[in-house]
């Protein structure tokens, strides 16, 4: 059997898009009521479900806290059902504790810490369905719950993929087309500002074609960046009619 | 766009059943590939044309079994579905594959791909319980559907498909839309289309057959791709080409590893695959994967010789040392191609099998395996030579599975035997289309071509102030290049210039032309005719300097100190020249000699006028000369190589029937113009490499491996000299040494043997390969390329655009369109590659020469010989009467062997041989005898025909003497050493431009032959000669220039 055509010659991916073309992006916040604020966010099949707490002061031992800002802690998990075949172990593995750390550094690079000293803001985001992309869906859920719990932060984070396929970038990698061994770079940004909070890249590229590949992914967010607004206006303007009520 | 979702059952890496969902997405506005779209749709790259009477829409299993027909470039109007197009993907293999793909890319085919999957309103989901096929199928209907709705019912669409419950469920839905069978498509549609019919009809059995197959095993099972290529990885396995062993095709093959083998240093030579179990279904090229056998099981190879064809006996005292041995355990790629066969006679084919439908073809190369073809015509074709393609080569078979493609004729005729070289070097040539010859500009009697004014002024006018010329041999059509050399004002510089015809002004990239020309990669010389890479019209004429009219050039202009003879500046541009002389190399070395002689050019001239212009050319060559000697011994210095290959040329006379093999003259002014033409490649390849590091295209001789230089080693040990191969330089160095005053045929031994042992020069794109690989090991340059010969070369066409873009970019700064990148241009390399080595066939010119002689009366057939390898029961010889080598036994099939009496004469007695490293000796009743390396002796050509392969000399030994009349190999008396070996250079030069020789016959032709391409008189058949880059000789020749020269001797 011939590997799987990534790209084909007219231009479609595996699954009919473009190269430039994002998918599907669905997204709703306020979905628990018991949390401070929550989203769940689909980016095609793979699903994410973000839930923040706080700010509150912090827990466990003090020694923790910062004086002049407040701590971020976030928890990434996978659903045992999240993969096509029985996930062992939802959380606390290698991958997953990467995969904290780096949405920790992420938010501590958004939100206005300095604002809530010695205090703590707890994250926590959980795959669903897992089909490629799982950092940026995460980042984006996670943006959506901060917004709802009405955390000040300096600006959207948003994060998308991107890869790399005959010398043509591809944004928002599905599962299949990141399982190939091929590049694939995730970067999470503040489109206003286009300041980047995370870049990571795992294979390798030529020099050349990163400026390329980073104009893709910076498009991607950018594109992200509008859905996750109206995701966020919509919600206001459904609670405000239940407030004027 | 509309998200969907699709759900596949796949197999995980652990081997379970995964459910896999994913995601589809559905647009409306999917563009469909037709001229006659009336909805605007965004059809970039290749669309149908609209001047066809349908459009036809292969089903799935059309496409995956009968794709061959598809590839009929008669069928218009194909609209190949995505659905089609990725089952192809996943159910065959990659080389169907990519046939499909180039088939796509190909705009002489009218067929494109329409992406109906991703298309709304044709893309219909896979219904629960529906099987595969049926939703394919239905996939397909409806996008045929679509497709003659979305032209407004312009156009009737046909969908073709094999199964019959689709025909009858949806004929009757659309009208407009028919559904009907390959086979009754064919019949309807394309009755006069015969050769596609009975294509289809030898698939479609083919196919039946394959369904009825036994199950009892043969081979062993290859493994899975995953498993090989980690064994690959982690070095269990072996990855490499498999070679056959051309005399023993059914026992001995290699395996020569691909890239670089570090890791075992013990493996520094070939793996032997011995026996066709070990081989396990590979065949001759493929790429497979091997493991190593243990040591105890090794073999060595079989050093006996083996006479001819006939099923071959392992004969087990007869081997060497044991060396490293291993058996095939998979195959990662088939490297198949289309094969000629010959159909046995009918009593074979009865006898042949419990099934007299399936026969076994005998392929015309002896190294592919017997073909079995399913056929019912087998009574018609008895005999006939056919092209055959391999399909399948089941564990379940001994061989492998093939079908007949095409007929080509009967055996032994002349027009069989043509095409069958044609097929079996992968020529493929089709006359020029109309559409191709209407790119081209006109140059008739009435409507003579003009330059344009707009070309005139951005090009450097030469015309007036160079005194341009070429040297060709006689009756050369198609010049390339042409040379100037000139002394500056001032005395102080001279200037070089070397002009190459510009062939890609006419040639404009993407047009027909262009990719007609890529395809055929190369001009290619037959004995009676000549198939041109580019259209008459620019090769023979409008691109060719000839002389005394205005032609566009190339050029590179040196400016050299005249004394020192060092470049002071290099200009690369576009030209105007206009050649004053075109001369052939006899006539340029007589003026050279100082021999009065007339140039035509000159002979309308009188007196004093006449002396001084020649007086003027005479100048001018003799620089050249001073400049070409001066090049080639800074060549020297830095260690290239002076080889040697077997060159004789045919003299023809009137009917084009040869009257004698006479080894070639070379001559100097062959090596000067050589000399200039090396230069320029290696200057226009700095340029091109500065300009565009990661994708020139250069050439590169990668140094030979050591171990083949064994042989040379052992066999110079034995005369007492040594060899140091350890560079170029010291190879040169010790070949010039060992020469034996006695008998100078020698030194021109061991430079064969050296030949031997250098590896293939290869193009290459510099963004490929680290710079250290970039050096040409046979000529001694960092940097090479192919420029000068774009009118029968398509590398060279490249360059210049190549060239084109180097000088804009430093003009402007940037390049008006980017130029092919690295990953395209080894595409294009890998191609060209494949096309130019070619397997010499001057055995052909041999056998033609010998094949009306009786070998026991003619004098001609008995020749001087020398003995240049030893084997178990004879040795190998070397003819240099005929520049042929061949095995002389020295034990024949009875046992017996050669016994020499007192005056040399040989005959056959009981008696036992004794081989040793440097001679064998024969012992019988009446004495012993011995046969030393380069001994000479007398031998008898005789031919020994065949009905399936090509024909083939075998020489008998008739005398342990030297023959009487051996003639001195012709050594012109008062030459110094070094002239000597020039000359061996030159001849190794010469031998790759066989070419050369059926130019210089192709121009006696009379006019109404050149016209029809045709011989009149049959028996030169065998006489195929192709440029061969024969890529050792290559290495020394830059040169394939249209140094044409010669067998003119008949017609002069």
């Amino acid at each position: 059997m011939a590997g799987l055509e990534l790209l084909s010659d007219q231009g479609y991916r595996l699954d009919g898009r473009k190269a430039s073309e994002l998918r599907k992006v669905q997204a709703r916040t306020s979905v628990f009521a018991q949390a401070d604020g929550s989203a769940y966010l689909e980016q095609g099949n793979t699903k994410a479900l973000a839930v923040v707490y706080g700010p509150h002061e912090t827990r466990g031992s003090r020694s923790k806290s910062l004086h002049d800002r407040a701590v971020i802690n976030c928890q990434y998990s996978m659903a045992t059902f999240s993969t096509a075949e029985r996930k062992r172990r939802p959380h606390g593995d290698r991958k997953s504790s990467e995969m904290s750390l780096h949405l920790k550094q992420t938010f501590e690079a958004a939100v206005l810490t300095e604002l809530y000293p010695r205090s703590q803001i707890d994250i926590y985001v959980k795959i669903l369905q897992a089909d490629g992309g799982n950092y940026s869906a995460c980042v984006n859920a996670a943006t959506l719950a901060l917004v709802d719990a009405g955390i000040p932060m300096r600006d959207y984070v948003c994060a998308c993929t991107a890869g790399f396929v005959e010398d043509t970038p591809l944004a928002d990698l599905c599962h299949a087309e990141e399982s190939g061994g091929g590049t694939s770079l995730a970067l999470a940004l503040l489109p206003r500002s286009g300041n980047i909070a995370l870049l990571q890249m795992d294979a390798r590229l030529h020099q050349d074609h990163l400026d390329a590949l980073i104009e893709a992914a910076m498009t991607a967010c950018k594109g992200l960046s509008k859905v996750l607004d109206g995701v966020v206006r919509q919600h206001l303007e459904e609670v405000s009619v239940l407030i004027r009520d | 766009m509309i998200k969907t979702e699709k759900v596949l059952h796949l197999n995980s890496s652990k081997g379970r059943k995964v459910r896999v969902v994913r995601e589809h997405y559905v647009r409306e506005q999917v563009p469909c590939g037709s001229s006659l779209c009336q909805a605007d749709c965004h059809n970039d790259g290749k669309v149908l044309s609209g001047d066809v009477t349908h459009y036809v829409v292969p089903d799935v299993g059309v496409v995956r079994d009968f794709l061959e027909i598809l590839e009929f470039r008669e069928l218009q109007g194909i609209v190949l579905t995505q659905t089609a197009y990725q089952t192809v993907q996943h159910t065959r293999g990659r080389r169907q594959y990519n046939r499909l793909r180039a088939l796509l890319k190909d705009p002489r085919h009218d067929c494109v791909l329409f992406a109906n999957e991703f298309q709304q309103y044709c893309y219909c989901p896979r219904d629960k319980g529906e099987s595969q096929d049926k939703w394919h199928t239905r996939n397909v209907y409806n996008a045929a559907v679509w497709y003659y709705n979305h032209l407004a019912g312009l156009q009737p669409v046909v969908m073709i498909t094999e199964d019959s419950d689709a025909i009858s469920e949806f004929s009757a839905l659309n009208s407009g839309v028919y559904v009907i069978s390959t086979k009754e498509y064919l019949l309807s549609f394309w009755p006069d289309l015969q050769a596609a019919y009975d294509l289809y009809n030898s698939i479609a059995q083919t196919l039946q057959e394959r369904e009825s197959e036994g199950v009892e095993k043969v081979y062993t099972e290859h493994l899975p791709a995953e498993v090989l290529e980690a064994g690959i990885k982690s070095g269990r396995h072996i990855q490499g080409i498999l070679s056959v062993n051309k005399h023993r095709a059914q026992l001995e093959a290699f395996v020569r590893y691909e890239g670089s083998v570090s890791k075992n240093t013990e493996l520094n030579s070939d793996v032997l695959i011995n026996g066709a179990k070990h081989r396990n279904r590979a065949v001759h090229g493929d790429v497979v994967v091997i493991d190593l056998l243990p040591r105890n099981e090794w073999k060595g190879r079989t050093m006996a010789l083996t006479e001819g064809q006939g099923e071959e006996q392992p004969l087990e005292d007869t081997q060497s040392q044991p060396m490293p041995s291993g058996r095939v355990v998979g195959i990662l790629q088939r490297n198949w191609r289309d094969y000629v066969a010959t159909f046995p006679p009918l009593e074979a084919v009865q006898s042949q099998s419990r099934n007299s439908q399936k026969i076994l073809v005998i392929p015309w190369d002896y190294r592919i395996p017997k073909i079995r073809i399913s056929t019912q015509q087998a009574e018609a074709l008895q005999n006939q030579r056919v092209i055959v393609r391999l399909d399948s080569w089941e564990s379940t078979s001994v061989y492998p599975t093939g079908h007949c493609v095409r007929v080509l004729g009967k055996a032994g005729e002349l027009e069989t035997e043509i095409q069958t070289i044609l097929v079996e070097n992968c020529i493929h040539v089709p006359t020029f289309s109309e559409a191709q010859l209407r790119e081209m500009p006109v140059n008739t009697e009435e409507n003579p071509w003009q330059m344009d004014t707009s070309e005139i002024s951005s090009r450097r006018d030469l015309r007036e102030t160079h005194l341009v010329f070429s040297i060709d041999p006689k009756g050369c059509e198609d010049v390339d290049d042409t040379l100037s050399v000139r002394t500056l004002p001032g005395g102080k510089r001279l200037e070089l210039g070397v002009h190459i015809a510009d062939v890609t002004y006419f040639v404009r990239e993407g047009s027909l032309t262009d990719l007609e020309a890529r395809s055929r990669a190369t001009s290619c010389y037959l004995a009676d005719r000549r198939y041109d890479m580019l259209p008459a019209v620019l090769s023979a004429d409008l691109c060719s300097l000839l002389g005394g009219v205005d032609r566009y050039a190339m050029s590179v202009l040196w400016e050299l100190d005249a004394e020192t003879l060092d470049v002071c500046t290099v200009w690369y541009g576009r030209t105007l020249i206009r050649s004053s002389y075109q001369l052939h190399y006899e006539l340029a070395q007589s003026l050279l000699n100082g021999e009065e002689i007339e140039v035509p050019e000159l002979s309308q001239l009188k007196g004093s006028q006449r002396d001084q212009k020649q007086a003027e050319l005479l100048q001018a060559l003799e620089t050249l000369t001073r400049v070409a000697r001066h090049l080639r011994a800074q060549r020297d210095k830095g260690g290239a190589l002076e080889l040697e290959g077997v060159e004789v040329r045919a003299q023809l006379d009137e009917e084009k029937n040869i009257t004698a093999l006479v080894p070639k003259q070379p001559l100097e002014v062959h090596e000067t113009v050589a000399e200039c033409m090396i230069y320029a490649n290696h200057w226009v390849a700095r340029k091109i490499q500065e300009n565009f590091p990661h994708q020139a295209l250069l050439r590169h001789h990668p140094p030979p491996k050591q171990e083949f230089f064994n042989h040379l080693i052992g066999s110079a040990k034995a005369r007492g000299f040594s060899i140091d191969t350890r560079s170029n330089r010291a190879l040169a160095d010790s070949l010039e040494q060992a020469v034996d005053p006695q008998d100078p045929l020698v030194n021109k031994l061991m430079r064969m043997m050296a030949t031997q042992a250098m590896s293939n020069a290869l193009y290459f794109s510099t963004g490929a390969c680290p710079e250290e690989q970039y050096y040409h090991y046979g000529l001694a340059l960092d940097r090479y390329t192919h420029f000068t010969s774009p009118i029968r070369r398509y590398a060279d066409v490249l360059v210049h655009r190549l060239l084109m873009a180097a000088i804009q970019l430093e003009e402007k700064g940037s390049l008006s369109k980017p130029f092919a990148s690295n990953k395209e241009l080894e595409e294009l390399l890998l191609y060209q590659i494949f096309h130019c080595s070619k397997p010499q066939s001057t055995e052909l010119f041999q056998c033609l020469y010998f094949r009306d002689k009786d070998s026991h009366t003619d004098e001609r057939c008995v020749a001087d010989a020398v003995i240049y390898a030893v084997r178990t029961n004879g040795f190998l010889a070397f003819v240099p009467q005929y520049g042929l080598k061949g095995a002389v036994y020295l034990k024949n099939r009875e046992g017996q062997v050669v016994s020499v009496d007192g005056d040399g004469r040989c005959e056959w007695k009981a008696g036992i041989l004794q081989r040793y490293p440097d001679r064998i000796s024969t012992c019988t009743s009446t004495g012993t005898h011995i046969f030393d390396l380069f001994d000479h002796v007398t031998v008898r050509i005789s031919v020994e025909p065949s009905r399936c392969h090509a024909d083939s000399l075998c020489l008998e030994l008739i005398s342990n003497k030297p023959h009487c009349a051996v003639q001195p190999e012709s050594q012109p008396a008062g030459r110094g050493r070094s002239e000597l070996v020039q000359e061996v250079v030159r001849w190794a030069e010469e031998a790759s431009l066989q070419a050369e020789e059926e130019r210089g016959r192709k121009s006696k032709l009379s006019r109404e032959e050149k016209q029809f391409r045709q011989s009149r008189t049959p028996n030169l058949y065998v006489l195929l000669q192709e440029i061969s880059e024969l890529a050792l000789l290559d290495l020394s020749v830059c040169q394939i220039r249209n140094t044409e020269e010669q067998t003119c001797t008949a017609s002069s």
